[in-house]
């Protein structure tokens, strides 16, 4: 610890922080304008000068000079205002000051200092720049003559987002903020640039002029689109979500968002909002007024209780408080068990896989863990796109922390390309066996922990893996044996490890086995309940852990997911609810769900937008967006976290906690559930791990929660898929800039990726004469679907990718839940 | 006792024959000053609205009676897609024209504002413009 003096205050800091940051630490301010608190010191604005006595007096920026023992700093005397003074008087020069046009007027750092320093005049006097604006894309406006060269947008996209999407080029007084070769940006449109840039040179273009800074109401909240959990602020005004706003100080990613996060909130108030309930009459749907559409389900929902014959699927988007009132209605209401969701596989890898190795459905490491690692194993590329907030974590570990960084999967992809990362392509749908051979590795060179053959079921999997040995399955994973023993020993050599995989209804592959087979190895390598060891399921949506935690899927006899659908078909479930799935595009076989859900007799479906499975409907139920809402989240990292509302609810909306305990009070005959806060406490007694939560220790903040972990070795057996001759292994998965279907009525994934493709590799673009945007035709046993063709360096040969979002291309009406879907191409 | 009633009658008898301070409205029509502040107009600049819609004038108003809601046009330019202000409620203190960073508004000596229906004196930004 360093002891020093700042404006007469003691200030006690640890060795290598900056004098900014010291300042920061005992709450004294210093102006800067280019300087975040998650990028490295730039010292490029001059705005952070401040004077230390021991350097005679001299200004020195507070942003790249260390403290050391016994400094006394002055962060403001007469002096240094007339150096800051100069500095925006140099910068005020060239800058258009167009700020009753500009968007970032408000929450201009240039303008609030210009404000603090009194710049009321010029001293000096020039023309202003005149670059042409980039309007090429609909996401991000890039003004470069407002420009004032602090370069966080490039340090940004290259130090956390790892892309590298601008460069200063030129020099002097013609040097300006340039993309490659100065043309359209053509990036992930991630908007972090946006979210960094001091003034409007970069603005949103889906809230270009929308609404003043200062007008809006700002709310703080939780991004409702994959498991990371990222905390975000709301801007809203009149009833509306206008945008997303930065916040350094927020969450785990210091306010870093995605696409999704960032650009995809106008599903909040898009005109396709359900207003008001639909029923089907004459065979169309008609509005209808509340109390006749839940007239209607009552007295069908009390009829099947009777008959035995309902069940649900519910989504993981929905509350916490939300899942446990439909758990109620179910259980209590109408006596069923038969409810589920995220197609039941999407969460086996938690529910199953992880409740026979650690005891718990959930993680044994946390997101924090993965900058804390020394060698980071990812299963699936993919990580990087179902969860590109985390994604930022590992661009961190990596560049900043010397995380080891390797990758097992069927395709190359983002985390490819980060320093020193070593891909090990496998032939999809052999992860399991891979990582069994690892565990054998260790098994055969003595390498197993001392404290693992005291785990329970040590000996059994033992003799399990027998016939797994790397040189056995190499052939069959598409890797030598070498590279697989290589790998084996690099992650028990390492003294902190971590396992990464993403879940997701993309991924049927990635199962309990799967998920048991990574949790042996992390416990024979004796990286388990250790900082920075374990293996981080990374589950799909927002909710997806709190699901698991509350225990919506079946356990003691009812139908799962899978088995719902065939029942619906055999026509032994002749009421189905389905709350905000949208289970003809997402679920495995699209041909097969439409089929059942024709024969159910009764379908009810509550939801945002009439969905591809809402049209099916007897009923639709108008229900609220996260916005709307009280409740918490529970994030992959296993993060509680606290929903705020924001607007009113859409039309007549209602949101799904209120209709669900409407629906429990009628058919139970028990009292309401008085409001989130209640359910909230009454989860907290259920839910062992969220003992001794309340609303207010979860604060804005939220709170991390660790369960107790008993490992267990648990037989977890892999198996190759047949490979058909002649045809081609699609696997499916998340697109980037999309999460599940809701994204697709968000502006920006949509301007970004507007529709489904099939993605092939240059050997077989060639082979199959096809490129980029022909329509070609993907055929397997399942059936046949029309896509773009997207060709990409990604892709080893013999293997396509697609992703699964999209409705009107949907690649579930060839995939049929296989790890692996066999197909041919043809124009 | 008669004189104080002789004197009322003599300052009666004097006013009589001075020229009268009230006017015959609407026959006779007030002389407006410049700096009189009536009705708002959106001044015009090569043919259309100077106004640019910072929404500096709606955030200092007192009264909260200007709406304005910005739009983008075909040169990528932010106009006032919408201006409205709230006769009923606008308490004509000027505030706006002095926060205008454009000089896109001004307060004319417009000051004969009844109307018959309420939603008469929300005047629209075609009411608005200049004449």
């Amino acid at each position: 610890m360093v002891n020093l003096t700042i404006d007469d205050k003691q200030v006690t800091v640890p060795k290598n922080t900056t004098i900014f940051d010291a300042a920061k630490a005992a709450g004294i301010r210093i102006p800067i304008l280019c300087h975040d608190k998650k990028l490295n010191p730039f010292g490029g604005c001059r705005m952070c000068l401040v004077e230390v006595e021991q350097m005679k007096g001299r200004q020195i920026p507070a942003c790249t000079t260390p403290v050391t023992e016994g400094m006394i700093v002055r962060t403001m005397t007469d002096e240094i205002a007339k150096a800051r003074k100069l500095v925006l008087e140099l910068l005020l020069l060239k800058h258009p000051v167009d700020c009753p046009v500009c968007d970032a007027a408000g929450d201009c750092d240039l303008q609030n200092l210009t404000y603090e320093y009194q710049v009321n005049s010029n001293r000096f006097t020039d023309e202003k720049f005149h670059h042409a604006i980039d309007y090429d894309n609909p996401l991000i406006e890039r003004d470069m003559n407002r420009c004032i060269h602090c370069g966080k947008c490039a340090r940004i996209c290259d130090e956390i987002v790892s892309f590298g999407a601008y460069t200063f080029i030129s020099r002097g007084i013609e040097a300006k903020m340039g993309t490659q070769f100065d043309g359209p940006l053509n990036c992930e449109f991630c908007g972090s640039c946006v979210s960094v840039c001091p003034v409007g040179a970069l603005l949103a273009r889906p809230f270009k002029f929308k609404a003043r800074w200062w007008a809006m109401d700002k709310v703080k909240s939780v991004c409702s689109y994959c498991g990371t959990g990222c905390q975000l602020t709301l801007g809203v005004k009149d009833n509306k979500v206008l945008t997303t706003i930065y916040d350094e100080n927020q969450g785990f990613h210091n306010g870093q968002l995605c696409t999704r996060g960032r650009f995809a909130y106008q599903f909040v108030n898009s005109d396709k909002r359900l207003t008001t309930p639909l029923m089907k009459k004459n065979g169309a749907l008609v509005e209808v007024t509340w109390d006749e559409a839940l007239n209607a389900v009552q007295q069908r929902l009390a009829s099947a209780k009777t008959a035995g014959d309902v069940a649900g699927l519910v989504t993981p988007r929905l509350t916490n408080e939300e899942l446990f009132v439909f758990k109620k209605l179910f259980k209590d209401g109408l006596g069923s068990e038969n409810y589920d969701h995220s197609a039941g596989y999407a969460h086996s890898a938690l529910s199953k896989g992880a409740v026979e190795s650690i005891g718990v459905a959930a993680s044994s490491a946390v997101i924090a863990d993965i900058q804390k690692t020394g060698l980071l194993l990812v299963v699936k590329s993919d990580a990087y796109e179902t969860h590109p907030v985390v994604g930022f974590e590992i661009n961190l570990g990596v560049k900043r922390k010397d995380v080891d960084l390797r990758i097992i999967s069927d395709k190359k992809g983002k985390l490819t390309k980060l320093p020193g990362a070593k891909t090990y392509l496998n032939i999809p749908g052999t992860e399991t066996l891979l990582v069994n051979a690892l565990a054998k590795t260790l098994v055969d060179e003595n390498l197993v922990d001392a404290a693992a053959a005291s785990i329970t079921g040590f000996e059994e999997w033992k003799k399990s893996l027998d016939g797994a040995a790397p040189e056995q399955v190499a052939g069959i994973c598409g890797l030598t044996a070498d590279e697989i023993k290589t790998l084996a020993r690099d992650y028990v050599k390492a003294e902190k490890a971590l396992l990464l995989l993403p879940l997701g209804l993309g991924y049927p592959g990635h199962t309990k086995e799967l998920a048991q087979a990574l949790f042996n190895l992390s416990f024979a390598a004796g990286k388990h309940g250790k900082e920075g060891c374990g293996v981080l399921l990374l589950a799909e949506k927002n909710n997806s852990q709190g699901a698991v935690d509350l225990g919506l899927y079946p356990v003691a006899g009812g139908k799962d997911a899978a088995a719902i659908i065939d029942g619906c078909a055999a026509g032994s479930i002749k009421t189905l609810y389905v709350a905000g799935e949208n289970l003809v595009v997402s679920y495995p076989n699209r041909k097969k769900v439409e089929a059942a859900l024709d024969k159910v007799d009764f379908l009810i479906v509550q939801d945002l937008f009439l969905s591809e499975t809402a049209a099916l409907a007897d009923v639709v139920l108008p229900a609220c967006s996260f916005a709307e809402k009280e409740g918490t989240f529970t994030s992959a990292g296993k993060a509680v976290q606290k929903v705020n509302r924001a607007i009113k609810p859409v039309g007549q909306a209602k949101s799904d906690f209120e209709i669900f305990n409407t629906l429990y009070v009628n058919l139970s005959g028990k009292p309401a559930v008085a409001d989130p806060k209640a359910a909230f406490a009454e989860i907290t007694a259920s839910v062992p791990a969220y003992a001794g939560l309340t609303y207010e220790t979860l604060g804005d903040a939220g709170v991390v929660v660790v369960p107790a972990m008993t490992p267990k070795f648990a037989v977890a057996p892999g198996a190759a898929p047949t490979a058909e001759v002649g045809k081609m292994a699609l696997v499916t998965g998340s697109a980037l800039y999309h999460c599940g279907t809701m994204s697709l009525y968000g502006e920006g994934p949509m301007h970004v990726c507007p529709a489904g493709y099939v993605e092939i590799g240059r050997e077989d673009a060639k082979r199959l004469t096809v490129q980029d945007d022909d329509l070609v035709t993907v055929t397997s046993a399942a059936g046949a679907v029309k896509l773009k063709v997207k060709v990409g360096s990604r892709m080893p040969e013999g293997v396509v990718f697609a992703p699964y979002h999209f409705a009107d291309q949907s690649v579930n009406s060839i995939a049929s839940g296989e790890s692996v879907t066999w197909v041919t191409i043809s124009k | 006792m008669i004189k104080p009633l002789l004197q009322g009658l003599k300052i009666t008898l004097t006013h009589l024959f001075k020229k009268p301070v009230t006017l015959q409205y609407p026959t006779e029509r007030p002389q407006i000053e410049a700096r009189f502040r009536g009705l708002h107009a959106l001044k015009v600049a090569h043919s259309s609205a100077k106004c640019v819609a910072c929404y500096l004038c709606p955030t200092v108003c007192p009264a909260k009676c200007i709406t304005v809601e910005a739009g983008e046009d075909a040169q990528h330019n932010k106009y006032a897609e919408k201006y409205e202000i709230d006769m009923l409620r606008c308490i004509f203190c000027g505030y706006c024209v002095e926060a205008c960073p454009v000089d896109a508004l001004k307060m004319t000596g417009e000051f004969e504002l009844a109307n018959y229906k309420r939603s008469d004196f929300v005047f629209t930004k075609e009411r608005l413009l200049e004449k």
